[in-house]
């Protein structure tokens, strides 16, 4: 199936398709009206479906994604002055004390070209593609506060034109807000309602002359809400489907020039507090019926693709942050000294920058991989490598901003060291953009349902006792228990791995095959009940991300061999680090996904968590309390 | 073995009438002036249970004085005189003060014990920690420690031993916990491994382990305002830390424009969130019901309550919400693919489920009739709108108040016996006594 936001990254990378991209629009309109009801399986996923089966899509994820030599230039040339701009004329202190981006600071980003980054050239914007995008994050996220309100602005606040807007809105939006002259916000989420749209209360009506929709409600935690001019806005719609009266979502762009629309007071916040988050409450805000993005009513699909779309460069970001804090805290650990000896000699203090490394290594490896994934041509809809991309540097910022902290000990703890505002800024991560809890149910129920799709016919004919697939099952399981390795052609004869890797492909392939038969037994035990069972699938999820950051490790680093890059036995040793890491986790949390496994406690986790929730309180006795 | 203990009677014998306190200087006199004789002459230990003051007022002496000469009297009769006057703690201290200052040899102390135990109700301490040990200190000291393995293997002082067990026994049945007090008093009377001293370690084994075995504790105090024990009785009975009580009306007297006083009865009530979510539910065409008064006993008190209620919702009106796909922003809800739960993995009970219907709202007050019922209503409908549609039916059986009533007048007719009494309380501090409605009414019925 096609679908409008392929069709927007696709129109970014190839650009000699240009004057296809009208006639192409039309189609695609066409085609969404057809389609109803959002499901995950109607783009091809790319390449994580295939590790539910306990397969391996080599032809995705290697060789690893590269830009040609024109691009590479471009984007270097991008990316020094805007190196230069953060290092020298923004005050991170100063933004985080005063909880507001100084207007200047505004300004040069403006001059940049960064308020535009991926809106085509014919808009205004610097047109770039994901990849490119991808490596101007890293150096924007030195500030979170700018990397949120430069994300708010593009990354979600204004992606529903450039993926759903008509050619008239386009023209009309996009050059305003790719120059900075306008800023852009998403929308969504209100009091009452977080993931769950049925419970969005903002209301479009229609006005009498059917000239205009008015808008009622109240928005929170709207990032630049209080300053954006153009806003992508959710609200419910009353549609006739099939004669029946219907509330469904349907999205807006409002400006704040349309009147009726109030913002709250910024919110205090414990990080990136110099960007703006505040309620927006829409009064009889009038909106012409030309600024409906897309269909009246399917105002869901085009939260979902946007929401999906934004998430890939977290990685790029996180990376880039720590191989900053890296840079920071190794000056710190050498020229520090205790007992003659500097404390970059001390094995605890290495262990940190191994894990530094490491972190950053696996999330640059899977963030490009990513982006280069939805740069390709083509429909793959790479969502899930997105939200996996996501999870896995979200929590690894966290772990190296605090062990960054730690190197530097109470110092780090003080307001003089950018630290603790790494730490502070770094807290939203697993928040925002979906929290990372939402997004492991988001992946590990996508390949859930492909990989049940597939398997539902065979499951069922193993309950019926077919003896012969039962028994071939078992022979299946007999000769990976006895160590016969499983042979996914990553390595051999049309192997794609280079050979000073091959025990981590081997590894990868070992857990890849074992994660095939976990998914097939859990879904034969529970079937599609398998979505009340959260802690399972959280367990997927975990052992999907590591395998598609086993994969990105690999493909990585397999072409720097091949190809001679500086350092690349380095990266082979990051690579084989963190395959062999990933291998045993992997390892133990699919025996803790085995039934009856006594590595499982999840029935007492949630029998303590049961207990205590029903009292709403810790319900052990003080350890000092008597009895008699 | 024995000779001491003769020794000791004679010379009671020769000396009463005289003062205890001389007695004792008597008694000390002869057996420090026999330095021949092995075995020194016991005298009884104060012990550090007793009570520090011994004030007692003159009269009482003078009284009890008087009631030594006769020597078959009844401890019980010590305790009805004084009971005429009142029935206090102080008194009750008072009399077993009396009792072990009469008489050194403290003669009949089983008997006076026995009597005791059985008046504590009476003189409202058989809670009371303090008077059993007082209790205990009646008994001599040392004189019932065995003291050679002959005495041991056998029941040494059998009736003494008997006595103290009896005593706690009923600190047992009333859900008091002996203390170190009482340990030592123990040790000091019947030695280390007594029978007495085994019934402690049970109850001391035991008690603690029971002590917060009941997860909806009573207090042993109810609350005296009945709108604050209505308070208490309604989130007992919700079990809902969402759900809201209000009270709908303080009780109050009023005087009309004709000069009539009008008291008007308090109304409590309690209702949660969801509760209110199922009656904006409800289908205004079916009638909700007020029923009651049910029963909730709370130890040995008795309170109504009222439920608003409807009939479970029939087959045909069940909606269930269908799924849409367009719910959730984030992941799919449900997965499309036709495989169910394997039967290896189903952990759920095969359980027959009756449905009862739904409970709104419950409500108490002390008037139990449908006009302060419907002003009931009516201050719900404030926050239940949907309650000015819906007709609401009265169900409601005749009032508690005969029932009080009769319930009033046979408790004080006879007091209820002993052991009942004592059955009652076996848990310490805090028991469950809520009992089905029928089986109240027939307990009721017996008294």
């Amino acid at each position: 199936m096609m679908n409008i936001k392929r069709l927007a990254v696709f129109s970014k990378s190839v650009r000699f398709e240009k004057r296809l991209l009208t006639a192409r629009h039309a189609k695609i309109r066409e085609l969404e009206v057809q389609r109803r009801s959002f499901k995950t399986q109607s783009r091809t996923l790319a390449y994580a479906k295939d590790l539910f089966l306990g397969q391996i899509n080599k032809t995705e994820v290697f060789p690893y994604p590269e830009i040609g030599n024109e691009e590479l230039e471009e984007i270097n040339q991008l990316v020094a002055p805007v190196e230069k701009f953060f290092n020298e004329e923004v005050d991170s202190a100063k933004i985080d004390h005063e909880a507001k981006i100084p207007a200047e600071t505004l300004n040069g980003l403006k001059e940049l070209g960064l308020f535009g980054i991926m809106i085509p050239e014919e808009f205004g914007g610097l047109g770039l593609s994901n990849t490119m995008y991808a490596r101007l994050a890293e150096i924007i996220s030195l500030d979170g506060s700018i990397a949120v309100t430069l994300a708010a602005h593009q990354a979600i606040g204004l992606k529903g034109i450039l993926i759903a807007g008509s050619e008239a809105q386009k023209q009309k939006y996009l050059p305003k807000l790719a120059s900075g002259e306008h800023i852009a916000a998403f929308c969504l989420t209100e009091p009452g309602s977080g993931s769950d749209a049925a419970s969005i209360q903002t209301r479009a009506t229609l006005s009498e002359d059917r000239k205009h929709f008015l808008l009622n409600g109240t928005k929170i935690w709207i990032s630049n809400g209080g300053f954006a001019d153009i806003m992508t806005v959710f609200a419910r719609t009353e549609v006739t489907v099939d004669g029946v009266k219907k509330d469904k979502i349907s999205a807006f762009i409002v400006e704040r020039a349309f009147g009726g629309i109030t913002s709250g007071k910024p919110e205090d916040k414990l990080g990136i507090r110099g960007s703006n988050t505040c309620e927006v409450s829409f009064d009889n805000a009038p909106v012409p019926v030309e600024n409906v993005l897309g269909e009246i009513g399917g105002g869901f699909k085009i939260a979902m693709n946007i929401l999906n779309s934004g998430r890939f460069s977290m990685g790029s970001s996180s990376a880039g942050m720590i191989k900053k804090l890296i840079e920071l805290t190794s000056e710190y650990a050498a020229t520090r000294k205790q007992f003659n000896k500097s404390l970059s000699e001390f094995g605890m203090i290495q262990e940190k920058f191994a894990v530094m490394a490491l972190n950053a290594f696996v999330m640059e490896s899977m963030a490009y991989l990513t982006a280069g994934m939805m740069d390709r041509p083509g429909l793959a809809d790479s969502s899930v490598e997105a939200a996996m991309v996501k999870v896995f540097s979200s929590e690894g910022g966290w772990i190296c901003v605090s062990e960054a902290l730690q190197v530097l000990g109470g110092l780090g703890y003080t307001k003089n060291y950018p630290y603790e505002r790494y730490v502070r800024d770094c807290r939203i991560l697993p928040i925002f953009e979906g929290t990372n809890e939402i997004l492991r149910m988001y992946i590990a129920l996508t390949g859930m349902q492909y990989a049940g799709k597939v398997l539902t016919a065979q499951i069922k004919e193993m309950k019926k006792g077919n003896i012969g697939l039962a028994l071939g099952m078992m022979g299946k399981k007999l000769k990976s228990s006895f160590g016969v390795s499983v042979d996914l052609g990553l390595i051999g004869k049309d192997g794609v791995v280079h050979p000073s890797l091959a025990e981590s492909a081997k590894k990868l392939e070992q857990n890849v095959s074992l994660f095939g038969s976990t998914v097939e037994s859990l879904l034969y035990r529970f079937g599609k009940t398998i979505v009340d069972e959260q802690l399972i699938l959280k367990r997927v999820a975990d052992l999907v991300i590591n395998l598609y950051a086993m994969t990105a490790v690999l493909s990585r680093a397999s072409r720097s061999i091949s190809i001679g890059l500086r350092n690349h036995d380095y990266e082979v040793l990051l690579a084989n680090t963190f395959c062999a890491e990933a291998f045993f986790k992997n390892n133990y949390k699919m025996t803790q996904l085995q039934k009856h496994s006594p590595e499982n406690n999840d029935a007492n986790m949630k029998k303590i968590a049961k207990a205590l929730l029903e009292n709403r309180a810790y319900i052990c006795s003080h350890p000092l309390e008597r009895t008699y | 073995m024995t000779c001491p203990r003769c020794l000791l009677q004679l010379q009671t014998l020769g000396l009463l009438g005289r003062s205890a306190a001389r007695c004792v200087g008597l008694l000390r006199t002869p057996s420090s002036g026999q330095p021949s004789e092995p075995q020194v002459l016991r005298h009884f230990h104060p012990s550090p249970g007793s009570a520090k003051s011994r004030s007692v007022p003159a009269e009482f002496d003078r009284e009890s004085h008087k009631k030594r000469n006769k020597s078959l009297i009844t401890h019980d009769d010590l305790f009805e005189q004084v009971a005429q006057e009142a029935k206090t703690k102080a008194m009750f201290n008072k009399v077993v003060d009396i009792f072990t200052k009469r008489d050194i040899r403290r003669r009949g102390h089983v008997e006076f014990i026995y009597a005791a135990l059985r008046k504590m109700p009476e003189f409202g301490v058989e809670r009371d920690l303090t008077v059993y040990n007082k209790l205990l200190d009646v008994f001599p000291k040392e004189v019932f420690v065995p003291r050679n393995f002959i005495q041991r293997m056998f029941n040494h002082y059998p009736r003494q031993q008997e006595c103290a067990v009896q005593l706690l026994e009923q600190m047992e049945n009333y859900g008091i916990m002996p203390n170190m007090t009482t340990k030592v008093l123990l040790v000091q009377i019947f030695g280390e491994k007594s029978h007495p001293m085994r019934k402690y370690q049970r109850i001391m084994y035991w008690f603690p382990k029971f002590k917060h075995i009941n997860p909806f504790p009573i207090p042993q105090k109810l609350p005296e305002d009945p709108v604050d024990l209505a308070r208490f009785c309604l989130n007992r009975i919700a079990n809902d830390l969402d759900a809201k009580v209000t009270v709908y009306q303080m009780a109050c007297t009023e005087v009309t424009e004709s000069g009539e006083e009008v008291t008007l009865p308090y109304i409590v009530g309690i209702q949660s969130p969801s509760q209110m979510e199922l009656l904006t539910k409800h289908n205004p065409s079916r009638p909700v019901f007020v029923e009651g008064p049910f029963p909730l006993w709370l130890r040995k008190k008795c309170v109504y309550y009222y439920i608003l209620r409807a009939d479970p919702p029939l087959p045909n009106e069940k909606v269930e919400e269908p799924y849409d796909p367009e719910r959730c922003l984030d992941y799919p809800l449900q997965l499309d693919f036709d495989l169910g739960r394997d039967l290896g993995d189903d952990e759920s009970f095969d359980v027959e489920d009756l449905d009862e219907g739904p409970v709104f709202a419950i409500c108490m007050t002390n008037q139990g009739d449908e006009a302060t019922l419907n002003q009931w209503i009516s201050g719900l409908q404030q926050s239940n709108p949907v309650l000015g549609q819906v007709p609401t039916l009265f169900r409601l059986d005749a009032g508690p108040q005969e029932l009080d009533m009769l319930a009033d007048i046979k408790s004080c007719h006879n007091h209820r016996p002993e052991s009942e009494l004592l059955k009652e309380d076996w848990l310490p501090e805090e028991e469950p006594e809520v009992m089905g409605d029928e089986e109240l009414r027939r307990s009721q019925r017996m008294k």
